[in-house]
């Protein structure tokens, strides 16, 4: 099944009291996108996986609703992480390096490209390969490669949903919740919360 | 708040302000002594602080890297590891079940796992005192374990939309179900030396942290109340050392503040720092280890999470998370694994479930935007189950250090074949239940809830860390209280158990003092 909300309704409380104070701060700083110049990656590697996000995120290119390399930047620059990694992984830095490394390698292999200059249906080709441990390079053999896509998709996966533009086309109000909620029970709304459209789809 | 200083000799440290430290630290100065607990993390004030985000709020979490390994790796971080003042219940969910009485003593009814040295009566009178004093909201009588003195102190807080979905497969299905027990308030509520706190609002982030303090976190309940009979909390002050007399004893606890060494002097030591980092402090240092058994048997619960999407509007971000219970697998029969579990109805925040998306469904690009977009028809059930204790699930050490420049930990997890089973039974269950709701797109996500069993407690000295005292058997001055004392898993959600055993542990040390046998 797939949904359908009317476009802006969420953005449209942010501003209101529905939202507490910091709630509004977060989200509404989060919700701007800014000029960033990369403080941990190399501009190519840092291009490669605003690419890679994109794919990740189904998201174009040439219309990007949320960077979501400016935020793993950020948190690799700053040396902060989640709390735990798996044991036969690197250290987040290296695993995002050697990891886009054998991205590209993957890819050069395939088509003889570098993974941005690919078009969308040969980039997915390439993530998809990594996804399933599939993907050829040598620098896989020192990276496990399904749980590098597994790290990263997770972060951006988390970057990307928390974005008030994503959250509006999912019709998400929890935000707006300063005065709580009263209409709790299933089919309950309140008038703060958007209705979707019920799409019929194959699946 | 009243202070101290370093150089005086006070009568205990609390290591950690959660469901471990913080009622025995209240205990402690309402009885009269001078104590101070260390907080590695900040003191928030809520109401400003906690917004309703969860990227924002990773704040909440114990965010220093830890190594996971094993064939079953743990996530740490935000699925089971909190910092701040108030600990880990800064983001509990409030679940606050009774363990049922067998579940002390694994060993002598199912032959696997061990007994603990004290038992469900050993630990009624507290859960009793913090259901009234937490003012926990259930329904009562309660429907599952022994009768009880006394009914919850507030009705149960109102069903969500999951919960009535869990009500109405387990009804087709003929499994009993009731609203669940929840540490938030159902009604505004008089807390002695604290105040009224208000009724919850039905935020449905308490995973998050709760803004309102309707959400029975330590930060709104003991440690105000410890801090009124004369303690003090030092946020952000990281204990990683101890001095030690002649005798062995502990004479003063060393922490960093702002990068900077600080020693506090004194009698006793309370470590309530939760099963990864207790432990981790006692190996930094070699100490009260002379069992070998410091680190050892770690348990997490067994924790399968089952989510389906609904034609109905379920909007699964409102309301408790936890509202519905069913305690009829605790004891099942007929099963090929021992013990059991419970099962729970979930709400869900959007991010926490996009990333089980990510992580368990493998889903990604424009098939994971469209699941997202039906992100208001999910509801989920979970298990809660016993794990029993294994030589192939331990900490320990690693080259590696973090931040702080201390070894990071290195947890090994496996799960055993009594897991699996029981984990298979509960996946069963829980997807029948849900196409009897009228789920579709059934999606299980296999997971393991808490941090247990790394300081065990128990009656010999060469197989435990701490007595049934919560003593240690090498180190007469020094406690432990967290979930690392647990002797078994139980099968329920710790918080509870944790709290009881910190007030008990409390009052045995204050009734020894007395007799003279603690200083």
């Amino acid at each position: 099944m797939d949904y359908k909300y009317p476009e802006g309704s969420i953005v449209a409380l942010l501003n209101t009291d529905l939202v507490t104070d910091i709630t509004k701060k977060v989200l509404i700083e989060r919700g701007q996108e800014k000029d960033y110049q990369p403080l941990f990656f190399t501009l190519p590697d840092f291009e490669c996986l605003t690419v890679v996000c994109d794919c990740l995120m189904a998201q174009n290119s040439n219309n990007r609703m949320v960077t979501m390399a400016h935020a793993i930047d950020t948190r690799l620059n700053c040396k902060t992480g989640n709390g735990w990694r798996y044991n036969n992984m690197p250290p987040d830095d290296e695993m995002y390096r050697e990891g886009l490394k054998g991205i590209n390698k993957t890819a050069n292999l395939l088509y003889n490209k570098k993974f941005i200059d690919l078009p969308k249906n040969h980039q997915l080709e390439v993530l998809g390969a990594v996804q399933k441990g599939l993907g050829d390079g040598f620098e896989w053999d020192q990276l496990q490669q399904q749980q590098f896509f597994e790290e990263m998709l997770a972060e951006v996966t988390e970057v990307f949903f928390s974005h008030p533009l994503v959250q509006d086309e999912m019709g998400y109000a929890g935000m707006a919740d300063a005065k709580g909620w009263e209409k709790i029970r299933l089919n309950e709304r309140e008038e703060r919360e958007p209705i979707g459209i019920k799409i019929e789809t194959r699946n | 708040m009243r202070t101290y200083k370093n150089d005086e000799i006070i009568d205990a440290v609390v290591i950690g302000t959660g469901a471990g430290g913080a009622p025995l630290l209240a205990r402690l100065a309402k009885a009269g002594l001078k104590v101070v607990a260390l907080e590695a993390g900040k003191n928030w004030s809520p109401k400003i602080d906690f917004a309703t985000d969860e990227r924002e709020q990773n704040k909440l979490f114990w965010n220093f890297e830890r190594l996971s390994g094993g064939g079953d790796p743990i996530g740490f971080g935000k699925n089971n590891s909190g910092i701040g003042v108030g600990g880990s219940t800064l983001h509990y969910t409030a679940y606050t079940p009774r363990p049922q009485p067998h579940s002390f003593k694994l060993y002598s009814y199912f032959g696997v796992g061990n007994n603990w040295p004290i038992g469900y009566t050993d630990l009624e009178p507290y859960f009793e005192e913090l259901e009234q004093f937490l003012g926990i909201s259930g329904p009562s009588p309660y429907p599952w374990g022994p009768a009880r003195k006394k009914g919850y102190p507030l009705p149960p807080l109102p069903l969500n939309g999951p919960a009535q979905l869990m009500q109405r497969g387990c009804n087709k299905m003929g499994i009993k179900t009731s609203p669940a027990a929840n540490a938030a308030l159902s009604a505004d509520y008089f807390q002695e030396q604290i105040g009224w706190r208000k009724a919850c609002t039905n935020r449905g982030f308490c995973q998050a942290g709760c803004s309102t303090g309707a959400k029975a976190s330590m930060d709104v309940t003991y440690i105000p109340y410890a801090i009124y009979y004369g303690a003090e909390v030092r946020a952000e002050c990281m204990a990683t050392a101890f001095e030690k007399n002649s005798e062995g004893k502990i004479t003063g606890v060393v922490y960093k503040k702002y990068g900077n060494e600080e020693r506090q002097l004194c009698r006793n030591v309370f470590i309530c720092a939760g099963a990864i980092e207790t432990p981790r402090l006692l190996l930094m240092n070699n100490l009260a280890n002379s069992s070998g058994q410091v680190g050892k048997n770690f348990l997490a619960h067994v924790g399968l999470q089952v989510w389906g999407e609904f034609d109905e509007n379920v909007r699964p971000y409102k309301g408790i998370p936890g509202g519905l219970i069913s305690e009829d697998m605790v004891l099942p029969t007929d099963v090929n694994f021992s013990s059991g579990y419970l099962i729970q109805s979930i709400g869900v925040m959007p991010v926490t479930y996009a990333t089980q998306l990510a992580r368990a469904g493998k889903i990604w690009g424009e098939e994971l935007r469209k699941k997202m977009r039906s992100f208001n028809q999910v509801a989920g059930i979970n298990m809660h189950g016993e794990c029993l204790s294994s030589e192939k699930n331990y900490l320990e050490l690693s080259d590696e250090e973090d931040e702080m420049g201390l070894p990071k930990p290195r947890i090994l997890f496996t799960a055993g074949d009594n897991e699996k089973k029981m984990s298979d039974h509960g996946e069963k269950v829980m997807r029948q239940i849900w196409k009897e709701a009228g789920a579709k797109n059934l999606l299980s996500y296999h997971r393991k809830a808490h941090t247990l069993g790394t300081c065990r407690m128990g009656n010999n000295r060469e197989e435990a860390v701490v007595n049934k005292d919560g003593n240690s058997y090498d180190v007469p001055n020094l406690f432990i209280c967290d979930g690392s004392v647990f002797a078994t898993s139980l099968s329920v959600n710790p918080a509870l158990t944790i709290m009881a055993l910190s007030l008990r542990t409390a009052d045995l040390f204050l009734q020894k003092k007395q007799t003279g046998a603690h200083s």
